[in-house]
């Protein structure tokens, strides 16, 4: 019982650290973004808002966080239609070499981003392709298709054959089964991939700044953004995509995850 | 871990999945407008992203200009080289390597008259980088120096003056080195009594043992932002290489803040503006080239948001306040041009071995 | 009428099905990765490249201390970083599954990764700023007494490791919760019912199951940590330099992509031994 107790307490004293630890930066972010000053450094001068109004005069910057989220969107979706048409066919069928493929799917994983920004630049330079939002995004399907891949290949379970070879007996076509069978069932597993992919896409940085020109991401965008100084604005921007990110877990929260009955 | 989010049942999900969908759609509709509007495509140094200096010119002539900034000029004429031709239609580019564009034959001949080369200080008017066989390639457009910044509250003035208390004891751990080779190695250089124009392979032992001595006085080697950071938080008391540019805009948050020339001299850095061979729209980045060097242009040029300095154009004095001016020391510039050199000009050798001696400096 | 027999088909359906996304890995990523392999090869010269076949940019990398030091940084800064990240992630994604009740983990499990939404860049920047000389640490720890002169905190080693140790605390915190939630009660059953105590339970049972958890991911920690140039370069204040920032130097102002990609090759073998003494955890296996 006593060491109960003590256990909890270290637990709770722990706990209390490290999410300090953890949300101390983020505590600074937001605190200076209200910096009623040019520098966002101490000391704190007062409560202003008008670095959130430079935000959203900002064009550029705006123009920044859509391209974000249209390239995350759209890597995201293709990296995960790839992984799951890929992981289906490995895990459904018998392929010659199936190891040495699933190796080779899984395999950007273990590069360095920079290494294949690198990789991604100099062909395309060969090619004579222009850079752009659509190379960046290449370059993000290229690291989340293994993620992807591998999330879902691993949780293709045996026990979903004979569903689907009941479907197929009852006359339905291989897509129909992939889509309103095997798809359904495999929620989570797609679910957990397109948003872990679209978080990787969305803060990445190296690719999205060596394979575009012009339209640019956000994360580059506030890299050119401080290049002129550190700027009570990129405190701004930041802490607003904190704060949607906040609210859309929120949403998703209370009616995507709704009540679990099971563990 | 996907047991996580299990519990979500699929209608639930294609209707959440199918709302996001019409978001994103009505969103990538809504937003960028497609105007019938001509482009100009620059590749250029921060300063020249401001929308203040850019939003006159895009008005005036009804065009857009797409702005790349690049740091370092291996890296803008490595982009450029990734590049088609057509791509890129004006080019901002390092005064001292102007001549390096035009060997690779990127850059289009300006006729002398289209430039007000007259009205440019003529210290700056660099006609030996700026123009090769009688041609011009380039104009100067903005200058500064690479010198000497320091919070006064926290350092004495007067040590300021003399460079080489910079390797002293007394600041040990209280200085900055601003992240760019050439300039620091050339105000090394210049520390040891060399000329910047006149260094050579023999110099750089000398150079190298200067530069780890004063790595070993600093506390960080830094670029732009993290130099000012640190000054303004007081994380350093001064910043070598810095200058103008670095606290102009600080000035007024940061009052303590100042810079000056030590007496043995500082480096003077200038970036000139060209058009590329093959442009498409020649006419019209002609017209920009002349915009930025016109005495408007200039003054906006001085005083944009990523860093202040000296324009090129003496006229542009008249468009500036006298705030403006005092900040940038406008009535000094005749001493300050004196007493400063250009940056070192290497061989491709010698520049490796900068680069080398740069390198380990800062691994050590 | 040619019969096409029924596993030549079902093979046939098989390629279509996986085809996509290995054109694409092949198309998008081994290209490229052997096309920096043979440009590794050459040389960069002048102003542009020489397409001779020579070992020249390896040979300078193990000649040039200042090089083959940026190995060495990012090796000790990895192996710090993912030691650190591990014994502080581990009590938090125990307390988490253990000690947290069921309704409320994943309410807690979010929060512990909440800070990943804000930019990296920016995040960093604000490190720089806690960690600096009149920064909420500093100023914290002087007017409680505990030291009389501020710490060196800021654009140091100790920077960049406390950057990275917050991202990687993150991470580790849901690779190894995912993995301890998985684990079936009946170990810890049956190890009470041989006589265990708590103690024992834990280095005996526990931590052995949750070593997959923990091994990717450290893996994982190793392949982000040592490929990342933001974190080094902004936190680092240059007193070191590692292997990600050598690389981009060499883009700078020489624009010398052959020696770029020979560090990149090299940077990439580290990773592939570093992945083959792991690979024993690392197997991706169907439920």
């Amino acid at each position: 019982m006593a060491r109960n107790r003590l256990t909890n307490f270290v637990s709770s004293v722990y706990a209390v650290l490290i999410f300090g630890f953890i949300f101390l930066p983020v505590i600074m972010l937001v605190l200076f973004s209200f910096q009623d000053g040019r520098l966002p450094v101490s000391p704190f001068n007062g409560f202003s808002l008008q670095w959130y109004e430079a935000v959203f005069a900002d064009r550029k910057l705006m123009s920044a966080l859509l391209h974000s989220f249209l390239v995350a969107t759209i890597s995201s979706l293709v990296a995960c239609l790839l992984g799951f048409f890929a992981a289906y066919g490995l895990a459904r069928f018998k392929l010659p070499g199936s190891a040495l493929q699933r190796g080779l799917l899984i395999a950007p994983m273990t590069v360095s981003y920079l290494i294949i920004a690198l990789g991604l630049l100099s062909v395309l330079n060969v090619l004579g392709i222009g850079l752009s939002l659509w190379t960046v995004g290449i370059g993000h399907v290229v690291i989340n298709l293994p993620l992807c891949f591998a999330i879902i290949y691993s949780s293709m379970g045996d026990q979903h054959i004979n569903i689907e070879r009941a479907a197929r007996d009852l006359g339905a076509s291989d897509i129909k089964v992939m889509a309103l069978v095997t798809a359904p069932m495999l929620l989570p597993s797609l679910l957990a991939s397109f948003f872990l992919s679209m978080t990787f896409s969305w803060d990445e940085f190296i690719i999205a700044f060596l394979l575009s020109r012009f339209d640019v991401t956000l994360p580059v965008e506030i890299w050119s953004l401080l290049r002129s100084g550190l700027n009570p604005k990129t405190n701004a921007i930041g802490s607003l995509v904190f704060l949607v990110s906040v609210v859309l877990l929120i949403v998703l929260e209370l009616f995507l995850f709704g009540r679990t009955k099971k563990s | 871990m996907t047991d996580f989010i299990a519990g979500i049942s699929a209608p639930r999900f294609l209707t959440f999945a199918a709302t996001l969908a019409l978001a994103a759609a009505a969103a990538a509709l809504t937003s960028e407008p497609v105007l019938a509007q001509d482009e100009l495509n620059a590749l250029v140094w921060c300063d020249h992203t401001d929308p203040a200096l850019i939003e006159p010119f895009e008005k005036a002539n009804n065009v857009k200009v797409n702005l790349k900034e690049y740091e370092g000029t291996g890296a803008g004429l490595s982009i450029i080289d990734q590049s088609r031709p057509g791509d890129w239609d004006v080019l901002v580019i390092d005064g001292v390597d102007v001549q390096r564009a035009v060997d690779k034959d990127i850059l289009a001949e300006i006729p002398a008259d289209a430039l007000p080369n007259a009205d440019i200080f003529p210290d700056v008017r660099m006609e030996a980088n700026n123009s090769r066989d009688g041609r011009i390639y380039a104009v100067t457009e903005k200058f500064g120096y690479n010198t000497v910044s320091y919070d006064k509250t926290k350092v004495d003035p007067a040590d300021m003056k003399d460079m080489s208390k910079l390797w002293s004891e007394k600041y040990k751990g209280r200085i900055a080195v601003y992240d760019y080779y050439l300039p620091m190695i050339g105000l090394t250089g210049i520390d040891l009594g060399k000329a910047t124009a006149s260094l050579t392979d023999a110099d750089m032992p000398a150079i190298k043992d200067k530069l780890l001595a004063l790595k070993a006085n600093a506390k960080q080697v830094s670029d732009v932002v993290s130099s000012q950071t640190a000054l303004a938080t007081g994380e350093v008391d001064i910043v070598f290489g810095g200058g103008e540019w670095l606290t102009a805009g600080l000035v007024k948050d940061k009052p303590n803040l100042d810079w000056t020339i030590p007496e043995q001299g500082a480096v003077r850095w200038a970036q000139s503006i060209g058009v590329m061979k093959d442009s498409t729209k020649k006419d019209l980045a002609l017209k920009f080239v002349q915009y930025i060097v016109s005495p408007e242009g200039q003054a906006r040029l001085a005083t944009s948001s990523c860093y202040w300095a000296m324009p090129a154009n003496a006229k542009a004095g008249e468009h500036l306040t006298d705030e403006q001016k005092a900040a940038l020391r406008w009535n000094e510039q005749a001493d300050y041009l004196k007493r400063t050199q250009l940056y070192p000009i290497p061989t491709a050798e010698l520049d490796a071995k900068m680069q080398d001696a740069w390198t380990e400096m800062l691994q050590n | 009428m040619a019969h096409v027999s029924l596993e030549v088909a079902e093979r046939r359906k098989a390629w279509s099905f996986v085809a996509p996304a290995l054109v694409w890995t092949f198309v998008f990523f081994v290209a490229p990765f052997l096309f920096m392999a043979a440009m590794s090869l050459w040389e960069q010269q002048g102003g542009g490249i020489v397409r001779v076949w020579k070992l020249n940019n390896y040979i300078a990398f193990f000649e040039k201390d200042a090089l083959f030091r940026g190995l060495t940084n990012s090796l000790e800064i990895t192996a710090i970083v993912t030691v650190f990240s591990i014994l502080l992630a581990y009590p938090l994604a125990w307390i988490i599954a253990e000690r947290v009740p069921q309704k409320y983990q994943r309410t807690a499990l979010i929060l512990a990764i909440l800070p990943f939404w804000t930019s990296y860049v920016v995040r960093s920047y604000s490190w720089l700023l806690v960690l600096s000389r009149n920064g909420v640490i500093n100023q914290a720890l002087l007017n409680l007494g505990v030291i009389s002169e501020p710490l060196e905190l800021a654009s140091n080693r100790t920077a960049t490791v406390i950057g990275f140790v917050h991202f990687f605390v993150m991470l580790l915190t849901l690779t190894i919760y995912a993995n301890l939630v998985q684990l079936s009660p009946n170990y810890r059953r049956a190890a009470a019912d041989l006589g265990a105590n708590a103690f024992q339970t834990f280095w005996h049972v526990i931590l052995p199951l949750t070593m997959p958890g923990i091994m990717t991911g450290a893996f994982l920690t190793f392949v982000l940590c040592i490929g990342d140039y933001v974190t080094p370069q902004i936190l680092g204040g240059n007193n070191e330099l590692v292997l990600p920032q050598i690389i981009m130097l060499q883009l700078g102002r020489r624009a010398d992509f052959p020696m770029a990609a020979a560090l990149s090759i090299i940077l990439m073998l580290v990773v592939t031994a570093a992945y083959i003494a792991c690979a024993r955890w690392l197997k991706i296996e169907r439920t």
